[in-house]
Protein backbone atom coordinates (compact mmCIF):
# COMPACT_ATOMS: atom_id res chain seq x y z
CA UNK A 1 0.00 0.00 0.00
CA UNK A 2 1.27 3.50 -0.74
CA UNK A 3 0.79 6.54 1.42
CA UNK A 4 -1.64 7.94 -1.16
CA UNK A 5 -3.78 4.82 -1.11
CA UNK A 6 -3.82 4.88 2.65
CA UNK A 7 -4.82 8.52 2.76
CA UNK A 8 -7.50 8.00 0.10
CA UNK A 9 -9.37 5.51 2.21
CA UNK A 10 -8.35 6.21 5.80
CA UNK A 11 -8.12 9.97 6.14
CA UNK A 12 -11.86 10.52 6.51
CA UNK A 13 -12.40 7.84 9.18
CA UNK A 14 -9.35 9.12 11.09
CA UNK A 15 -10.69 12.63 10.98
CA UNK A 16 -14.06 11.46 12.30
CA UNK A 17 -12.26 9.58 15.04
CA UNK A 18 -10.30 12.73 15.92
CA UNK A 19 -13.52 14.73 16.09
CA UNK A 20 -14.88 12.25 18.61
CA UNK A 21 -11.67 12.45 20.62
CA UNK A 22 -11.32 16.20 20.70
CA UNK A 23 -14.94 17.24 20.32
CA UNK A 24 -13.80 20.08 18.09
CA UNK A 25 -13.38 20.11 14.30
CA UNK A 26 -10.37 22.44 14.30
CA UNK A 27 -8.49 20.56 16.95
CA UNK A 28 -9.35 17.37 15.11
CA UNK A 29 -7.81 18.79 11.94
CA UNK A 30 -4.66 19.80 13.78
CA UNK A 31 -4.38 16.42 15.43
CA UNK A 32 -4.84 14.52 12.18
CA UNK A 33 -2.55 16.86 10.31
CA UNK A 34 0.29 16.45 12.77
CA UNK A 35 -0.14 12.69 12.84
CA UNK A 36 -0.41 12.27 9.10
CA UNK A 37 2.66 14.41 8.43
CA UNK A 38 4.61 11.99 10.56
CA UNK A 39 2.92 9.07 8.85
CA UNK A 40 3.97 10.41 5.48
CA UNK A 41 7.55 11.06 6.54
CA UNK A 42 7.82 7.59 8.04
CA UNK A 43 5.66 5.76 5.59
CA UNK A 44 7.98 2.79 5.11
CA UNK A 45 7.86 1.95 8.79
CA UNK A 46 4.11 2.47 8.99
CA UNK A 47 3.54 0.23 5.98
CA UNK A 48 5.60 -2.53 7.57
CA UNK A 49 3.23 -2.74 10.55
CA UNK A 50 0.80 -5.68 10.65
CA UNK A 51 -2.04 -3.26 10.42
CA UNK A 52 -0.98 0.19 9.22
CA UNK A 53 -4.37 1.51 10.13
CA UNK A 54 -4.12 0.42 13.73
CA UNK A 55 -0.55 1.70 13.88
CA UNK A 56 -1.68 5.13 12.74
CA UNK A 57 -4.64 5.10 15.07
CA UNK A 58 -2.24 4.38 17.89
CA UNK A 59 -0.01 7.28 16.81
CA UNK A 60 -2.97 9.60 16.68
CA UNK A 61 -4.30 8.44 20.03
CA UNK A 62 -0.91 8.86 21.69
CA UNK A 63 -0.63 12.29 20.20
CA UNK A 64 -4.01 13.19 21.62
CA UNK A 65 -3.29 11.75 25.06
CA UNK A 66 0.12 13.47 25.17
CA UNK A 67 -1.43 16.74 24.13
CA UNK A 68 -0.74 18.75 27.20
CA UNK A 69 2.71 17.30 27.65
CA UNK A 70 3.80 19.47 24.89
CA UNK A 71 3.97 18.60 21.39
CA UNK A 72 1.47 18.94 18.74
CA UNK A 73 -0.60 22.00 19.35
CA UNK A 74 2.42 24.23 19.27
CA UNK A 75 4.00 22.59 16.27
CA UNK A 76 1.19 22.93 13.81
CA UNK A 77 2.30 25.42 11.22
CA UNK A 78 -0.18 25.14 8.43
CA UNK A 79 -3.77 24.37 8.80
CA UNK A 80 -6.12 23.51 5.98
CA UNK A 81 -7.99 26.47 4.59
CA UNK A 82 -10.71 27.35 7.06
CA UNK A 83 -13.72 25.42 6.03
CA UNK A 84 -16.70 27.74 6.14
CA UNK A 85 -19.11 24.94 5.52
CA UNK A 86 -18.40 22.99 8.70
CA UNK A 87 -21.84 21.84 9.66
CA UNK A 88 -22.96 22.48 13.17
CA UNK A 89 -25.34 19.99 14.73
CA UNK A 90 -28.76 21.48 14.20
CA UNK A 91 -31.07 19.91 16.68
CA UNK A 92 -33.82 22.28 17.59
CA UNK A 93 -35.67 20.70 20.43
CA UNK A 94 -34.70 21.39 24.01
CA UNK A 95 -34.47 17.63 24.45
CA UNK A 96 -31.61 17.58 22.00
CA UNK A 97 -29.79 20.22 24.03
CA UNK A 98 -30.26 18.07 27.09
CA UNK A 99 -28.96 15.05 25.30
CA UNK A 100 -25.91 16.98 24.16
CA UNK A 101 -24.95 17.58 27.71
CA UNK A 102 -23.33 14.20 27.49
CA UNK A 103 -21.03 15.68 24.80
CA UNK A 104 -19.88 18.46 27.10
CA UNK A 105 -19.43 16.06 30.01
CA UNK A 106 -17.17 13.99 27.78
CA UNK A 107 -14.81 16.92 27.50
CA UNK A 108 -14.21 16.85 31.23
CA UNK A 109 -13.00 13.26 31.27
CA UNK A 110 -9.29 12.48 31.35
CA UNK A 111 -8.12 11.98 27.78
CA UNK A 112 -7.29 8.32 28.10
CA UNK A 113 -10.76 7.62 29.44
CA UNK A 114 -12.38 9.55 26.65
CA UNK A 115 -10.25 7.72 24.09
CA UNK A 116 -11.32 4.38 25.57
CA UNK A 117 -14.98 5.39 25.36
CA UNK A 118 -14.65 6.52 21.74
CA UNK A 119 -12.86 3.33 20.77
CA UNK A 120 -15.50 1.14 22.35
CA UNK A 121 -18.73 3.04 21.71
CA UNK A 122 -17.92 4.82 18.48
CA UNK A 123 -15.37 2.60 16.76
CA UNK A 124 -16.88 -0.57 18.28
CA UNK A 125 -13.49 -2.15 18.80
CA UNK A 126 -12.99 -5.16 21.08
CA UNK A 127 -11.20 -4.45 24.35
CA UNK A 128 -8.09 -6.30 23.20
CA UNK A 129 -7.64 -3.91 20.32
CA UNK A 130 -8.39 -0.90 22.50
CA UNK A 131 -5.69 -2.08 24.87
CA UNK A 132 -3.28 -2.35 21.96
CA UNK A 133 -4.06 1.15 20.77
CA UNK A 134 -3.80 2.67 24.22
CA UNK A 135 -0.73 0.60 25.01
CA UNK A 136 -2.07 -0.83 28.24
CA UNK A 137 -3.52 -4.05 29.63
CA UNK A 138 -7.07 -5.17 28.82
CA UNK A 139 -7.97 -4.88 32.50
CA UNK A 140 -6.83 -1.26 32.48
CA UNK A 141 -9.09 -0.57 29.50
CA UNK A 142 -12.08 -2.05 31.30
CA UNK A 143 -11.43 -0.21 34.51
CA UNK A 144 -10.95 3.13 32.80
CA UNK A 145 -14.14 2.66 30.80
CA UNK A 146 -16.12 1.79 33.90
CA UNK A 147 -14.63 4.74 35.72
CA UNK A 148 -15.58 7.02 32.84
CA UNK A 149 -19.12 5.64 32.77
CA UNK A 150 -19.42 6.12 36.50
CA UNK A 151 -18.39 9.75 36.14
CA UNK A 152 -20.96 10.29 33.40
CA UNK A 153 -23.67 8.58 35.44
CA UNK A 154 -22.91 10.83 38.37
CA UNK A 155 -23.35 13.85 36.08
CA UNK A 156 -26.72 12.47 35.01
CA UNK A 157 -27.87 12.26 38.57
CA UNK A 158 -26.77 15.81 39.30
CA UNK A 159 -28.31 17.23 36.15
CA UNK B 1 -28.76 3.44 29.30
CA UNK B 2 -25.75 5.66 29.29
CA UNK B 3 -23.94 3.47 26.77
CA UNK B 4 -26.73 4.01 24.23
CA UNK B 5 -26.73 7.74 24.90
CA UNK B 6 -23.02 7.76 24.29
CA UNK B 7 -23.30 5.92 20.99
CA UNK B 8 -26.05 8.28 19.92
CA UNK B 9 -24.05 11.34 20.92
CA UNK B 10 -21.06 10.21 18.89
CA UNK B 11 -23.14 9.52 15.80
CA UNK B 12 -24.99 12.82 16.18
CA UNK B 13 -21.70 14.71 16.10
CA UNK B 14 -20.34 13.00 13.01
CA UNK B 15 -21.45 15.96 10.86
CA UNK B 16 -18.91 18.09 12.72
CA UNK B 17 -16.22 16.31 10.73
CA UNK B 18 -14.68 18.74 8.24
CA UNK B 19 -13.95 17.75 4.67
CA UNK B 20 -10.62 16.06 4.03
CA UNK B 21 -9.54 17.89 0.86
CA UNK B 22 -7.89 20.98 2.37
CA UNK B 23 -6.50 18.91 5.20
CA UNK B 24 -4.83 16.51 2.83
CA UNK B 25 -3.21 19.37 0.94
CA UNK B 26 -1.99 20.90 4.20
CA UNK B 27 -0.48 17.57 5.26
CA UNK B 28 1.40 17.28 1.98
CA UNK B 29 2.71 20.84 2.25
CA UNK B 30 3.87 20.46 5.81
CA UNK B 31 5.46 17.07 5.14
CA UNK B 32 7.42 18.57 2.25
CA UNK B 33 8.66 21.40 4.46
CA UNK B 34 9.76 19.01 7.17
CA UNK B 35 11.41 16.66 4.73
CA UNK B 36 13.48 19.51 3.34
CA UNK B 37 14.35 20.76 6.76
CA UNK B 38 15.44 17.31 7.87
CA UNK B 39 17.68 16.77 4.86
CA UNK B 40 19.21 20.15 5.22
CA UNK B 41 19.81 19.57 8.88
CA UNK B 42 21.51 16.25 8.33
CA UNK B 43 23.74 17.69 5.66
CA UNK B 44 24.64 20.53 7.94
CA UNK B 45 25.26 18.01 10.70
CA UNK B 46 27.86 16.06 8.79
CA UNK B 47 29.56 19.19 7.59
CA UNK B 48 29.59 20.83 10.96
CA UNK B 49 30.84 17.75 12.69
CA UNK B 50 33.75 17.68 10.34
CA UNK B 51 34.35 21.39 10.76
CA UNK B 52 34.10 21.07 14.50
CA UNK B 53 36.50 18.18 14.50
CA UNK B 54 38.88 20.14 12.32
CA UNK B 55 38.73 23.02 14.70
CA UNK B 56 37.17 25.32 12.19
CA UNK B 57 34.95 27.90 13.79
CA UNK B 58 31.49 28.16 12.39
CA UNK B 59 29.53 31.29 13.07
CA UNK B 60 26.13 29.72 13.40
CA UNK B 61 24.20 26.60 12.81
CA UNK B 62 21.89 27.67 10.05
CA UNK B 63 22.98 30.25 7.52
CA UNK B 64 19.88 32.35 7.72
CA UNK B 65 21.71 35.50 6.76
CA UNK B 66 23.73 35.47 3.56
CA UNK B 67 27.48 35.21 3.98
CA UNK B 68 29.55 37.96 2.46
CA UNK B 69 30.92 35.89 -0.34
CA UNK B 70 33.11 32.82 -0.18
CA UNK B 71 35.71 33.19 2.46
CA UNK B 72 38.19 30.44 1.77
CA UNK B 73 40.99 32.79 0.91
CA UNK B 74 42.21 35.68 2.96
CA UNK B 75 40.59 37.05 6.07
CA UNK B 76 36.86 36.67 5.86
CA UNK B 77 34.58 39.49 6.72
CA UNK B 78 33.15 39.21 10.18
CA UNK B 79 35.84 36.86 11.40
CA UNK B 80 35.20 35.31 14.75
CA UNK B 81 37.27 36.49 17.62
CA UNK B 82 37.03 35.20 21.14
CA UNK B 83 36.50 31.64 22.17
CA UNK B 84 34.31 29.30 20.14
CA UNK B 85 32.26 26.39 21.34
CA UNK B 86 30.93 23.78 18.96
CA UNK B 87 28.52 21.18 20.26
CA UNK B 88 28.75 17.72 18.70
CA UNK B 89 26.04 15.20 19.50
CA UNK B 90 26.52 11.57 18.64
CA UNK B 91 23.08 9.99 18.60
CA UNK B 92 22.10 6.34 18.52
CA UNK B 93 19.46 4.67 16.39
CA UNK B 94 20.00 2.66 13.24
CA UNK B 95 18.50 3.08 9.82
CA UNK B 96 16.75 6.06 8.38
CA UNK B 97 13.84 5.87 10.76
CA UNK B 98 14.71 4.61 14.21
CA UNK B 99 11.91 4.73 16.72
CA UNK B 100 13.83 6.95 19.12
CA UNK B 101 17.18 8.59 19.51
CA UNK B 102 19.26 9.57 22.51
CA UNK B 103 22.42 11.64 22.46
CA UNK B 104 24.91 9.22 23.97
CA UNK B 105 27.99 11.20 23.07
CA UNK B 106 27.91 14.85 23.96
CA UNK B 107 31.13 16.58 23.05
CA UNK B 108 31.84 20.27 23.35
CA UNK B 109 34.72 21.41 21.15
CA UNK B 110 36.21 24.49 22.77
CA UNK B 111 38.54 26.70 20.77
CA UNK B 112 40.14 29.29 23.02
CA UNK B 113 40.49 32.92 21.96
CA UNK B 114 44.25 32.56 21.70
CA UNK B 115 43.67 29.71 19.21
CA UNK B 116 46.34 27.68 21.01
CA UNK B 117 44.70 24.28 20.56
CA UNK B 118 41.26 22.66 20.57
CA UNK B 119 39.78 21.18 23.72
CA UNK B 120 37.42 18.23 23.49
CA UNK B 121 35.13 18.21 26.50
CA UNK B 122 32.93 15.17 27.03
CA UNK B 123 29.75 15.76 28.97
CA UNK B 124 28.69 12.41 30.48
CA UNK B 125 25.41 11.21 29.07
CA UNK B 126 24.24 10.19 32.56
CA UNK B 127 24.79 13.67 33.93
CA UNK B 128 21.79 14.91 35.88
CA UNK B 129 20.58 18.11 34.27
CA UNK B 130 17.47 20.21 34.33
CA UNK B 131 15.66 19.96 31.03
CA UNK B 132 13.36 22.87 30.23
CA UNK B 133 9.76 21.71 30.47
CA UNK B 134 10.65 18.26 31.75
CA UNK B 135 12.19 18.69 35.18
CA UNK B 136 15.43 16.86 35.82
CA UNK B 137 16.73 14.01 33.72
CA UNK B 138 19.80 12.55 32.18
CA UNK B 139 21.64 14.63 29.64
CA UNK B 140 21.18 12.09 26.86
CA UNK B 141 17.40 12.18 27.30
CA UNK B 142 17.18 15.86 26.34
CA UNK B 143 17.54 14.68 22.77
CA UNK B 144 14.47 12.47 23.00
CA UNK B 145 11.63 14.05 21.12
CA UNK B 146 8.93 11.46 21.45
CA UNK B 147 7.53 8.62 19.40
CA UNK B 148 7.36 7.71 16.67
CA UNK B 149 9.67 9.98 14.74
CA UNK B 150 12.80 11.33 16.35
CA UNK B 151 13.17 14.94 15.42
CA UNK B 152 16.88 15.76 15.10
CA UNK B 153 16.08 19.43 15.02
CA UNK B 154 14.05 19.47 18.21
CA UNK B 155 16.48 17.09 19.91
CA UNK B 156 19.42 19.30 19.07
CA UNK B 157 17.69 22.51 20.09
CA UNK B 158 16.74 21.22 23.51
CA UNK B 159 20.12 19.59 24.18
CA UNK B 160 21.85 22.78 23.15
CA UNK B 161 19.78 24.76 25.63
CA UNK B 162 20.55 22.28 28.37
CA UNK B 163 24.29 22.43 27.63
CA UNK B 164 24.28 26.22 27.46
CA UNK B 165 22.44 26.42 30.80
CA UNK B 166 24.75 23.88 32.35
CA UNK B 167 28.06 25.27 31.19
CA UNK B 168 27.21 28.94 30.95
CA UNK B 169 28.98 29.20 27.60
CA UNK B 170 27.52 30.32 24.32
CA UNK B 171 27.20 27.45 21.88
CA UNK B 172 28.33 28.98 18.58
CA UNK B 173 27.54 26.05 16.37
CA UNK B 174 26.67 22.44 16.59
CA UNK B 175 25.96 19.27 14.78
CA UNK B 176 24.17 16.02 15.21
CA UNK B 177 26.00 12.96 14.07
CA UNK B 178 24.09 9.78 13.40
CA UNK B 179 25.81 6.45 12.91
CA UNK B 180 25.42 6.89 9.16
CA UNK B 181 26.96 10.37 9.28
CA UNK B 182 29.89 9.13 11.30
CA UNK B 183 30.49 6.35 8.81
CA UNK B 184 30.37 8.75 5.88
CA UNK B 185 32.76 11.24 7.39
CA UNK B 186 35.26 8.53 8.25
CA UNK B 187 35.13 7.06 4.80
CA UNK B 188 35.46 10.52 3.28
CA UNK B 189 38.93 10.80 4.82
CA UNK B 190 39.76 7.17 3.91
CA UNK B 191 39.58 6.00 7.49
CA UNK B 192 41.25 7.22 10.65
CA UNK B 193 44.00 5.82 12.83
CA UNK B 194 42.72 5.44 16.36
CA UNK B 195 45.02 4.55 19.24
CA UNK B 196 43.51 2.54 22.07
CA UNK B 197 45.20 1.98 25.44
CA UNK B 198 43.54 -1.42 25.90
CA UNK B 199 41.75 -3.98 23.78
CA UNK B 200 38.05 -3.33 23.09
CA UNK B 201 35.69 -6.16 22.29
CA UNK B 202 32.50 -5.31 20.44
CA UNK B 203 29.21 -6.16 22.11
CA UNK B 204 27.39 -5.71 18.83
CA UNK B 205 29.67 -7.42 16.30
CA UNK B 206 32.52 -9.90 16.37
CA UNK B 207 35.11 -7.19 16.03
CA UNK B 208 37.92 -6.92 18.51
CA UNK B 209 39.91 -3.74 18.51
CA UNK B 210 43.43 -4.52 19.75
CA UNK B 211 45.35 -2.19 22.04
CA UNK B 212 47.52 0.23 20.10
CA UNK B 213 47.02 2.21 16.92
CA UNK B 214 44.88 0.91 14.10
CA UNK B 215 43.25 2.16 10.95
CA UNK B 216 39.45 2.13 11.12
CA UNK B 217 37.05 2.58 8.27
CA UNK B 218 33.58 4.08 8.69
CA UNK B 219 31.81 0.92 9.79
CA UNK B 220 34.53 0.00 12.28
CA UNK B 221 34.51 3.52 13.72
CA UNK B 222 30.78 3.33 14.31
CA UNK B 223 31.22 -0.03 15.98
CA UNK B 224 33.99 1.24 18.26
CA UNK B 225 32.09 4.35 19.30
CA UNK B 226 29.04 2.30 20.25
CA UNK B 227 30.98 0.15 22.72
CA UNK B 228 30.26 0.63 26.39
CA UNK B 229 29.35 -2.71 27.96
CA UNK B 230 32.67 -4.51 27.92
CA UNK B 231 34.61 -1.42 28.90
CA UNK B 232 35.74 -1.23 32.53
CA UNK B 233 34.59 2.35 32.93
CA UNK B 234 31.48 2.01 30.76
CA UNK B 235 30.17 5.19 29.23
CA UNK B 236 33.21 7.16 30.42
CA UNK B 237 35.49 4.90 28.44
CA UNK B 238 33.22 5.30 25.48
CA UNK B 239 33.49 9.08 25.79
CA UNK B 240 37.27 8.73 25.86
CA UNK B 241 37.17 6.63 22.73
CA UNK B 242 35.03 9.28 21.06
CA UNK B 243 37.72 11.82 21.88
CA UNK B 244 40.39 9.49 20.51
CA UNK B 245 38.35 9.16 17.35
CA UNK B 246 37.95 12.92 16.93
CA UNK B 247 41.66 13.44 17.62
CA UNK B 248 42.43 10.82 14.98
CA UNK B 249 40.06 12.50 12.53
CA UNK B 250 41.89 15.78 13.05
CA UNK B 251 45.28 14.10 12.56
CA UNK B 252 43.98 12.52 9.40
CA UNK B 253 42.74 15.84 8.09
CA UNK B 254 46.12 17.41 8.83
CA UNK B 255 47.95 14.54 7.13
CA UNK B 256 45.81 15.03 4.06
CA UNK B 257 46.73 18.69 4.10
CA UNK B 258 43.14 19.66 4.57
CA UNK B 259 43.62 22.50 6.99
CA UNK B 260 46.09 24.43 4.91
CA UNK B 261 44.63 23.70 1.51
CA UNK B 262 41.29 25.42 0.96
CA UNK B 263 40.58 23.48 -2.20
CA UNK B 264 41.13 20.19 -0.43
CA UNK B 265 38.96 21.30 2.48
CA UNK B 266 36.08 22.21 0.23
CA UNK B 267 36.40 18.93 -1.63
CA UNK B 268 36.40 16.97 1.58
CA UNK B 269 33.45 18.86 2.96
CA UNK B 270 31.37 18.19 -0.09
CA UNK B 271 32.31 14.52 0.12
CA UNK B 272 31.10 14.47 3.70
CA UNK B 273 27.88 16.17 2.82
CA UNK B 274 27.12 14.32 -0.39
CA UNK B 275 24.36 11.78 -0.32
CA UNK B 276 22.63 13.74 2.37
CA UNK B 277 22.21 17.07 0.69
CA UNK B 278 19.95 15.78 -2.03
CA UNK B 279 17.81 18.83 -1.80
CA UNK B 280 18.36 21.69 -4.20
CA UNK B 281 18.24 24.22 -1.45
CA UNK B 282 20.80 22.20 0.45
CA UNK B 283 23.38 23.98 2.48
CA UNK B 284 26.05 25.90 0.57
CA UNK B 285 29.06 24.48 2.32
CA UNK B 286 31.38 27.31 1.59
CA UNK B 287 29.18 29.62 3.60
CA UNK B 288 29.91 27.64 6.69
CA UNK B 289 33.61 28.10 6.40
CA UNK B 290 33.65 31.64 7.64
CA UNK B 291 36.76 31.28 9.71
CA UNK B 292 39.87 29.28 9.13
CA UNK B 293 41.51 28.92 12.46
CA UNK B 294 44.98 30.05 13.21
CA UNK B 295 45.39 27.15 15.52
CA UNK B 296 48.89 26.93 16.82
CA UNK B 297 48.44 23.22 17.44
CA UNK B 298 45.76 20.84 16.26
CA UNK B 299 46.62 18.34 18.97
CA UNK B 300 43.45 18.38 21.05
CA UNK B 301 43.24 18.15 24.82
CA UNK B 302 40.70 15.53 25.90
CA UNK B 303 38.73 16.40 29.04
CA UNK B 304 35.57 15.27 30.76
CA UNK B 305 33.25 17.36 32.85
CA UNK B 306 34.10 16.21 36.38
CA UNK B 307 31.18 14.34 37.94
CA UNK B 308 30.53 12.75 41.30
CA UNK B 309 29.19 9.26 42.11
CA UNK B 310 25.57 8.40 41.20
CA UNK B 311 22.96 10.12 43.37
CA UNK B 312 20.38 7.37 43.38
CA UNK B 313 19.49 4.04 41.84
CA UNK B 314 18.70 5.77 38.60
CA UNK B 315 22.47 6.12 38.07
CA UNK B 316 22.21 9.81 37.44
CA UNK B 317 25.50 11.56 37.95
CA UNK B 318 25.78 14.93 39.67
CA UNK B 319 28.42 17.51 38.89
CA UNK B 320 31.51 16.92 41.03
CA UNK B 321 30.87 19.32 43.91
CA UNK B 322 34.48 20.47 44.10
CA UNK B 323 36.04 20.10 40.66
CA UNK B 324 32.88 20.70 38.64
CA UNK B 325 32.22 24.38 39.35
CA UNK B 326 35.92 25.23 39.04
CA UNK B 327 36.07 23.49 35.68
CA UNK B 328 32.97 25.25 34.38
CA UNK B 329 34.30 28.60 35.56
CA UNK B 330 37.57 27.93 33.72
CA UNK B 331 35.64 27.01 30.60
CA UNK B 332 33.40 30.04 30.56
CA UNK B 333 36.29 32.37 31.38
CA UNK B 334 38.38 30.76 28.64
CA UNK B 335 41.26 29.68 30.85
CA UNK B 336 41.21 25.93 30.40
CA UNK B 337 44.98 25.85 29.76
CA UNK B 338 45.53 27.07 33.29
CA UNK B 339 43.01 24.56 34.67
CA UNK B 340 44.65 21.71 32.80
CA UNK B 341 48.05 22.72 34.16
CA UNK B 342 46.61 22.49 37.67
CA UNK B 343 44.79 19.19 37.02
CA UNK B 344 46.98 17.17 34.66
CA UNK B 345 45.37 13.95 35.90
CA UNK B 346 42.08 15.02 34.31
CA UNK B 347 43.48 14.91 30.80
CA UNK B 348 42.54 11.94 28.67
CA UNK B 349 45.46 10.95 26.42
CA UNK B 350 44.13 10.86 22.89
CA UNK B 351 46.99 9.04 21.23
Amino acid sequence: MTYEEFADTRLAPLLRYAVMLTGDPHQAQDLVQETMVRVQLNWRRVARADSPERYVRRMLTNQYVDWRRGSWVRRVLLRGEPDASVPVPTDHAQSAVDRDQIWSWLSRLPRRQRAALVLRYYEDLPDVEIADILGCAVGTVRSSISRALATLRAEYVEA
Amino acid sequence: MIEDDLRAAFVRHEPLTPSTGPLRAAIDRLAAVRRRRRQRFQAAGVTLALLGALGVGVPQLRPDRPAEGPSLSGRPAGAQSGALNVLLLGVDGFGEEPSYRLADSVLLVHIPADRSRPYLISLPRDLEVSIPGRGTGKLNSAFYSGEPRPDLDAGYDLTRRVVADLTGVRVDAGAVLTFAGLRRITDAVDGVEVCLPTEVRSWHTRRTFPAGCQRLDGAASVDLLRQRRYLPDGAFDRDRNAQRYVAALIRRAVAQDVLTNPVRLTALLSAGGKGLAVDDDGLPLTRLVAVLPELKSVDPVGLSLPVGPPVDNASRLPLDPKLGPAFLAALSEDRLAQWVAQHPEQVNPTR
